[in-house]
């Protein structure tokens, strides 16, 4: 196992700097100009501005830079804020976290619990229609479902807010619990959106899964042996079946960080999506490689994370 | 029974609003929002519009502009740090401040502070726009605690503007031991301390910044104690978070189908702010291919007139923008104190256009509706950025124009910084683009005299010329030399400049004393209270 460990760490960390290289390339040569927000400014002091960041350097020593800054922790300064790339990340992840942790805890726990019950009732009415319901949602741009429930919920009923993390207003002695609720607000209609959009992935993979478990020897022996029908559902056909749920979880990982770009936009949600959506835009090089390359080791990782939970649920596969 | 009983429970918890602190002094408060974040609200550092507006309500300048915005001159002007003014000589202006300024830690506001924030500004490595601006002044030196002596290296009119306008005063105190490099990294940046009638509370970065008033400042205490500033990038998100009650104030709600959201809420009414925004076509005289040749169809002058008598340019700024605009002549927006007015082509005649099209050999002879001059078709591309809508409903109104005449134009809609590559590289035939023009007009000279060094599509009149430099020097401002070069632009037609729109603006019905400026919109704010009776929750709301 520990062989194996090293083995898919030193891949991981290949992969991620063959990734890394050929995206910071890639983000340079996207036609654009990263001064574009000091389009009025006379051309001398652009010439200064380019100077400032580097950008009349060719692209091989802008490389070189970028990967000497990277190995002291240093992602160089945005130019679209002037401030430390890692000081933005460090600002812009946990909004991101909480609203990707927060989704996928929610798509994993329906799934488990839904496409259990779905499989036993497989080919019935229920089944059918939940599933139409589900694909339905899962078909609309979750953008446009963002804006439909902001205007319902917001603007007609106004029941909850429209947009940000927080109430601005909020008061600096505000107790723990209501900042809490408050987060939770605002977190409700983004939350809603990317999970009704992405539930019916983990639940269908699931769902099948348990049904092709069902239909296997050691159920049918547990069936004969009188184990009550729910206990056979849940201990044993739904628990042989997390397989493919785990790996979809693990190749989801990604999804946290840069999958809610749209979402985040339209919710003012000031994550990380926001921050690529923004930093790729204007070409702001330096935030754009360093959100391109978090994205690209949450995807080795994720990816390392669905192999060794297949390793660990399924023995036969390290044999 | 439990469980649904504990759903119940965590929607309403969820739907319902955390309490607010009231206080028993009623403060006001409002909430700004805006499609950027202010990064970096600091003079000299900041580009962005929010790091201007959150810059112009913690730093003071030496004066501000007054009601008629005129830059010319040493009149007209409004006192803010310098309580008065004298000209020594031609060359030389000296400047009283205004002793009871403080800075927010408490420390007086001095010569020094003014004298040490000039000369950091006028090192193009530092702050390389300021740089520009202030290209003539040749030493802004201390003379006492209180007195600020300018001197310049040439006579001109808009001197006052340059030393006392273009730049807010910084702390010399507290950032004369920071590197220039490590300003915009430094702890003076994530707090900023100012000396206008608001101080700095916090930052989230993304999300929000927050100030309050300063009690007793020296300039009158601010009526509203609060301000926030919130940030959304897209349109949509920030008119619903006005219109879902979680906003006072929103700016550029220029397009029609903006305002029209609006003014069905009973909240809100808008007000339009003169603004020195002008959009227009501009024409690539030079071959994008080959620049030191002239471009095949539009270096001859005949076209160019053609192309802006073509266009209807009254209808499709109402169209667009409703009454929020006004159809400039050459490139004078309604705010500046120098523009033009009116514009006699604003309705277009196509006949006239037509005949011109002929006169310079192109006519339809193959009856396909685009006209051709020996085999070739009267062809044109036109580059935008597609992210604007204001700018992508002009290019389909323009090209449905021109199209009516025989003239056909293929719209190029470009991502921002592609768009920005593109026009720097005078790749284009025609750019639909857009400005936000300085106060002062001398920035004309840099889009539209021949050596000017925004003039990207080789257009050169010296005729223009000797109008902008003789506008420029001009003792009395030169008003009438300025509108006269407008006019000349125009008539030359280097561009069919199409419309000048006012900043719309959304304000909650709740506020009196509401002044909105165009050189600094909130930056009147202090003067801005809640009527009695009409308090929201939130401006009961203490500050922290």
């Amino acid at each position: 196992m520990s062989r194996w460990l090293l083995r898919r760490a030193a891949q991981g960390a290949l992969t991620w700097g063959i990734a890394a290289t050929a995206l910071f390339l890639l983000v340079r040569l996207l036609p654009g100009d990263p001064l574009a927000s000091a389009a009025d400014l006379p051309p001398e002091t652009r010439d200064s501005l380019a100077r400032l960041y580097g950008l009349d350097q060719p692209l091989l020593t802008q490389l070189h830079h970028f990967v000497r800054g990277l190995l002291h922790g240093d992602l160089g300064v945005s130019i679209l804020h002037g401030r430390p790339v890692t000081e933005l990340i460090r600002d812009h992840l946990p909004p991101t976290l909480l609203l990707g942790a927060s989704v996928l805890v929610a798509d994993l726990a329906i799934a488990l619990w839904l496409g259990t019950r779905l499989a036993a009732r497989a080919g019935s009415v229920t089944d059918r229609w939940t599933m139409r319901a589900l694909l339905t949602a899962h078909g609309l741009p979750p953008f446009w479902l963002g804006l439909l429930l902001v205007w319902l919920f917001a603007l007609v009923w106004r029941i909850l807010p429209a947009g940000g993390i927080t109430d601005p207003m909020l008061h600096a002695d505000t107790g723990l619990l209501a900042r809490a609720v408050d987060v939770a607000r605002h977190l409700f209609l983004p939350w809603l959106t990317l999970t009704l959009t992405g539930v019916v992935v983990p639940l269908r993979h699931h769902r099948e899964a348990v049904i092709e478990a069902l239909d296997a020897d050691w159920v049918r022996s547990a069936r004969a042996r009188g184990v009550p029908e729910g206990e056979v559902l849940t201990r044993h056909a739904s628990r042989a079946a997390l397989t493919p749920i785990l790996m979809v979880a693990g190749l989801w990982l990604p999804m946290i960080l840069t999958g809610a770009v749209l979402v985040e936009t339209t919710f003012a949600w000031p994550g990380l999506g926001w921050l690529m959506a923004e930093s790729v835009g204007g070409r702001d090089y330096p935030v754009a490689t360093a959100c391109v390359l978090l994205g690209t080791a949450a995807v080795v990782f994720g990816s390392f994370v669905a192999d060794l939970a297949q390793r660990l649920l399924d023995p036969r596969v390290a044999e | 029974m439990l469980r649904p009983a504990l759903v119940v429970l965590a929607l309403a918890t969820l739907t319902a609003r955390p309490p607010d602190r009231l206080t028993a002094q009623a403060p006001g408060s409002i909430v700004i929002v805006s499609g950027q974040f202010p990064s970096q609200p600091v003079p000299t550092l900041g580009r962005g519009l929010a790091d201007n507006d959150i810059a112009d309500l913690l730093f003071l300048r030496l004066v501000r502009l007054g009601p008629t915005l005129t830059t010319a001159g040493d009149r007209g002007f409004v006192p803010q740090l310098a309580k008065s003014w004298t000209r020594r000589d031609s060359l030389t202006l000296v400047f009283e401040l205004d002793a009871r300024a403080k800075w927010h830690d408490g420390v007086p506001v001095t010569a020094k502070d003014v004298a040490w924030t000039f000369t950091r500004a006028r090192d193009p490595a530092v702050a390389p726009a300021h740089a520009t601006a202030l290209r003539w002044l040749a030493s802004v030196a201390a003379d006492g605690d209180h007195r600020v002596v300018v001197r310049f290296t040439k006579a001109y009119p808009t001197q006052l503007f340059d030393a006392a306008w273009q730049l807010p005063v910084l702390p010399a105190h507290l950032l004369d031991s920071i590197p220039p490099a490590q300003l915009s990294t430094s702890a003076f940046v994530k707090s900023p301390v100012g000396n206008g009638p608001y101080r700095f509370v916090r930052s989230v970065p993304g999300q929000l910044v927050e100030l309050v008033a300063v009690p007793g400042h020296y300039l009158g205490t601010p009526k509203l104690a609060r301000v926030v500033y919130r940030a959304s990038a897209d349109g949509d998100t920030r008119m619903n978070l006005l219109l879902s009650g979680e906003g006072d104030g929103l700016e550029q709600l220029s397009l029609k189908s903006q305002q029209e959201r609006f003014s069905a809420s009973p909240d809100f009414r808008l007000v339009q702010v003169p603004s020195f925004h002008v959009m227009y076509a501009l024409f690539n005289q030079r071959s994008p291919s080959d620049r030191a040749a002239p471009h095949p169809v539009l270096a001859d002058a005949k076209v160019r007139q053609a192309l802006v008598l073509a266009l209807d340019r009254a209808t499709a700024a109402k169209a667009l923008y409703g009454d929020a605009a006004t159809v400039p002549v050459g490139p004078g927006s309604m705010a500046l104190w120098a523009r033009a007015e009116p514009s006699t082509t604003a309705g277009g005649d196509t006949a006239r256009a037509a005949a011109l099209l002929a006169e310079a050999g192109w006519s339809d002879r193959d009856g396909d509706g685009v006209r051709e001059q020996g085999g070739r078709p009267l062809r044109l591309s036109l580059i935008f950025p597609g992210t604007s809508p204001a700018r992508r409903l002009a290019a389909q109104l323009i090209q449905e124009q021109w199209r009516r005449v025989g003239i056909q134009v293929e719209l190029e809609p470009l991502e921002f910084p592609a768009y920005i590559e593109r026009r720097n590289a005078r790749n284009f035939d025609i750019d639909l683009t857009a400005v936000n023009q300085d106060p002062n007009p001398a920035g004309l000279l840099q889009g539209w005299s021949c050596a000017g060094g925004n003039n990207i599509v080789g257009y050169c009149d010296p005729g223009v010329d000797s109008l902008l430099n003789r506008a420029e020097g001009a003792r009395d401002g030169g008003r009438e030399l300025w509108q006269a070069a407008l006019r000349r632009i125009d008539a030359g037609a280097p561009a069919a400049f199409l419309v000048s729109p006012a900043n719309v603006v959304a304000v909650h019905r709740r506020y009196t004393g509401v002044t909105l400026r165009a050189d600094g919109l909130w930056s009147a704010l202090a003067a801005w209270s809640v009527t009695a009776g009409s308090e929201l929750p939130r401006d009961r709301t203490g500050a922290p």
